[in-house]
């Protein structure tokens, strides 16, 4: 039986539980003349997760294991050399041993192959009977337990309360768990490009040239000419991140002054959310915008005036990325300005302030941590952002503190590394984790910060 | 028994509203949120360097009028005030009236208390500080000191006047407001219920300090507690639905009341 099939049975098995428990509890309380404890859909609900949810559970554990224990059965039937082999053919070859399987052929395939497919078939259609069986009887078996213990007197809420809590906790165990995975990788990785290149080089290095990589770095006639100096892209980063910033600060916090302080409820309620319509744009539409309509400006601008610009230049890409995070301050920094109590105002007012004497002195000091905070956002924000970079600012590594050259970032060069064909073991691929991984770190450490001056900002009044 | 949607009914307030030392002269003041009608053709003078006190059940328009007399109600985009309130024969509703001083003239004292986050010192040298009083920085210490030494908080903060006023307890938080309300010198003190939100002796301690300020300031005193406006103030007006009920010399409306719903009121059959 396929999955889709057993799936719905098991859930047809759930529902004729949820009305079996409900028919049971109300025929029950009838003939006890007793109030059930819980209201009667509870009766039915119990009944119901038990009969599926183990159930879904072995289905997924089936569907994620067969793959990987018919790989290793089936190893058995492959030829020695590629045992013996490397992991990547290894790899190759069981996959066109599962297309086989599945009836997907290329070519005339060897004998060897198309009998690994025939054991692979069977083994598969054994597991399957299993995850069928299986799923089945726990859905059938566990479901009649859950059914057998509805009375009236069984606290049925609370059983139904404790499934709901247990759940709860298994998906944000799994958004952590997501997370956690997705940094081992990186960190993995990491590890295994600077086996390859020393972290001083990484660090410190000025010039990043990652293109002269052979197949493997020594030994292959080239070492030397590739380098991963990744100081130029960290800086490109910060160049850029600093020209948005100096866009998006002030005219976002203006903004949510403005917002929050003078504006009326009603300009309030629809210049709000036409800003945050800005956070919504896709990226990618920035990123051309700046390419073919920031980029030549700032050219002709700077031309006319007798500097000599960068078609693509840091400046472009840095004052739209900085159009892009004036939502970020300001919808932020809005929140935390409305959230000063209306009190200290009252009292900056009440002593005869006017009002920009009380928003300065009063509400942006309250403010401050959490305005603060919003930038750290920004920042963050401008640090990752890829897209506009890639269209805008260029490729090229340069090392240049000139906003009007052509510079790159950290996440425009894993773009591209990580695009087209490259090789897994190669230096050059893994460089990409390393610069990942120094980039999780940045982010994390002004999350932090972030996170400690929030913190702090809740213990400023009351 | 009231209906506010009725056509503008005759004032009679018991009791004589006018003073002969009148600070504040209040004449047919009507206050409406939106729609609602808040203060209903309320007429009441308010006598200089002598307390008077505002009681009645919640909900019948103190906060409102004690707002109306520094043009605090502005804030409320709602509320609209008509008639007058003269300050020294000057309308403060006229057009040309500048808020700012005048709010700098009339202080004012909140229900809950609003410490800035702010030290100690600050939050006192605030008013100071953009109404530009002080010359120098001593000036400005003296200043603080001498509004701290009024508010009666002086010697409890004095070591710690760079420390946040947040952190003081509730009762010196509200001596602490006083103190910034007094530095800016103003002639009149509005209070809205100063002491509801603290403990008796807390209460006792802004009691004792409200009868010295009286002989300085003009205060006017919110209270929801008959023994408290019974204990502070000179005179005491008496608020039901939006409307001056009574008013009279507190010892006078306490122990004799001429209005049924006053009676009820200070007997405790109403509210
Ligand atoms: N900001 C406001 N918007 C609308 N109605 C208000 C507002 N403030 C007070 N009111 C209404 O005005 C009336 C008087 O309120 P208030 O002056 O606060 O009474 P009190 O201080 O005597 O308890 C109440 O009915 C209250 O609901
Ligand atoms: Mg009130």
């Amino acid at each position: 039986m396929d999955v889709r099939t057993l799936i719905f049975l098991v859930g047809v098995i759930g529902l004729s539980f949820y009305f079996l428990g409900r028919y049971r509890i109300v025929t029950q309380s009838a003939q006890a003349v007793q109030r059930p404890h819980s209201l009667l859909h509870y009766y039915g609900l119990y009944p119901f997760f038990l009969a599926i949810i183990p159930s879904c559970f072995i289905i997924a554990i089936m569907q994620v294991a067969d793959g990987f224990v018919l790989s290793i059965l089936i190893e058995q039937y492959l030829p020695a050399d590629i045992r013996g082999g490397d992991e990547f053919n290894k790899t190759i070859t069981l996959s066109r041993i599962e297309n086989i399987a599945s009836g997907v052929i290329f070519g005339s395939p060897e004998d060897w192959l198309i009998a690994a497919a025939n054991k692979w078939l069977i083994w598969s259609e054994r597991a399957q009977l299993t995850t069928t069986i299986l799923a089945i009887s726990s859905s059938i078996l566990l479901g009649s337990y859950a059914y057998m213990k509805v009375n009236p007197g069984f606290r049925s809420r609370n059983a139904v309360e404790q499934i709901i809590l247990v759940m709860m906790m298994f998906c944000s165990g799994v958004a952590i768990l997501t997370t956690i995975g997705i940094i081992f990788s990186v960190i993995f990785e990491s590890l295994r490009f600077f086996a390859l290149v020393s972290p001083m080089e990484f660090l410190m290095g000025l010039t990043w040239n990652p293109q002269f990589e052979g197949a493997e770095r020594a030994g292959s006639g080239q070492e030397g000419l590739a380098t991963y100096g990744s100081v130029p892209l960290f800086a490109g980063t910060f160049l850029i991140s600093a020209i948005a910033l100096t866009v998006a600060v002030p005219v976002g916090l203006m903004a949510a002054i403005y917002l929050s302080e003078y504006a009326s409820p009603r300009i309030r309620a629809t210049v709000k959310p036409l800003m945050e319509i800005l956070a919504g744009i896709p990226t990618v539409v920035y990123g051309f915008f700046a390419a073919l309509t920031v980029a030549p400006l700032v050219r002709g601008a700077g031309e006319s005036i007798g500097l000599t610009v960068a078609s693509e230049s840091a400046l472009a890409a840095g004052l739209v990325m900085g159009i892009m995070i004036i939502p970020f301050v300001s919808s932020l920094s809005d929140d935390v300005i409305n959230a000063v109590p209306q009190s200290l105002r009252d009292a900056a007012l009440g002593l005869g302030s006017t009002r920009s004497e009380m928003t300065k002195q009063v509400v942006l000091p309250a403010a401050l941590p959490g305005i603060v905070a919003s930038v750290l956002l920004a920042v963050s924000r401008a640090v990752g952002e890829t897209m506009i970079v890639v269209m805008a600012a260029g490729l090229a590594a340069n090392l240049s503190a000139n906003p009007l050259d052509a510079v790159t970032t950290v996440t425009a060069q894993i773009v591209t590394i990580l695009v087209g064909d490259q090789e897994f073991e190669s230096a050059k691929t893994l460089s990409a984790f390393a610069l990942a991984l120094t980039l999780i770190v940045i982010t994390l450490v002004l999350n932090l910060i972030a996170l400690q001056i929030v913190k702090k900002y809740r213990e400023q009044y009351d | 028994m009231d209906n506010f949607n009725g056509i503008e009914p005759p004032m009679d307030t018991v009791g004589n509203i006018r003073v002969n030392n009148a600070r504040i002269m209040c004449n047919n003041v009507f206050v409406h949120y939106s729609d609602k009608r808040a203060i209903d053709n309320l007429s009441l003078d308010i006598e200089a360097q002598k307390v008077t006190a505002f009681i009645g059940p919640s909900g019948c328009g103190k906060s409102t009028f004690l707002r109306c007399l520094n043009r605090m109600n502005d804030t409320i985009a709602t509320c609209s005030v008509t008639g007058e309130i003269l300050l020294d024969n000057q309308d403060i509703y006229a057009p040309e009236i500048d808020v700012v001083p005048l709010r700098a003239r009339i202080g004012m004292v909140f229900q809950k208390a609003n410490p800035f986050p702010k030290s100690i010192f600050d939050n006192v040298a605030y008013g100071p500080k953009i109404h530009g009083l002080a010359e120098s920085k001593s000036h400005l210490e003296n200043q603080v000191e001498e509004a701290l030494r009024r508010a009666g908080l002086w010697e409890e903060v004095k070591d710690r006047l760079d420390q946040p006023g947040t952190g003081l307890s509730g009762g010196q938080q509200q001596r602490l407001c006083i103190a910034r309300t007094i530095a800016v010198s103003p002639e009149i003190i509005l209070m809205d219920e100063p002491c509801s939100a603290l403990d008796p002796i807390a209460t006792a301690k802004i009691e004792e300090l409200i009868e010295e300020l009286s002989e300085k300031y003009t205060i006017v005193i919110v209270t929801h507690s008959m023994q408290q406006a019974a204990r502070v103030s000179h005179r005491t007006a008496y608020f039901h639905l939006g409307r001056l009920i009574e008013v009279g010399a507190t010892k006078e409306l306490f122990t004799s009341p001429h209005h049924k719903l006053t009676e009820n009121y200070i007997t405790g059959r109403f509210g």
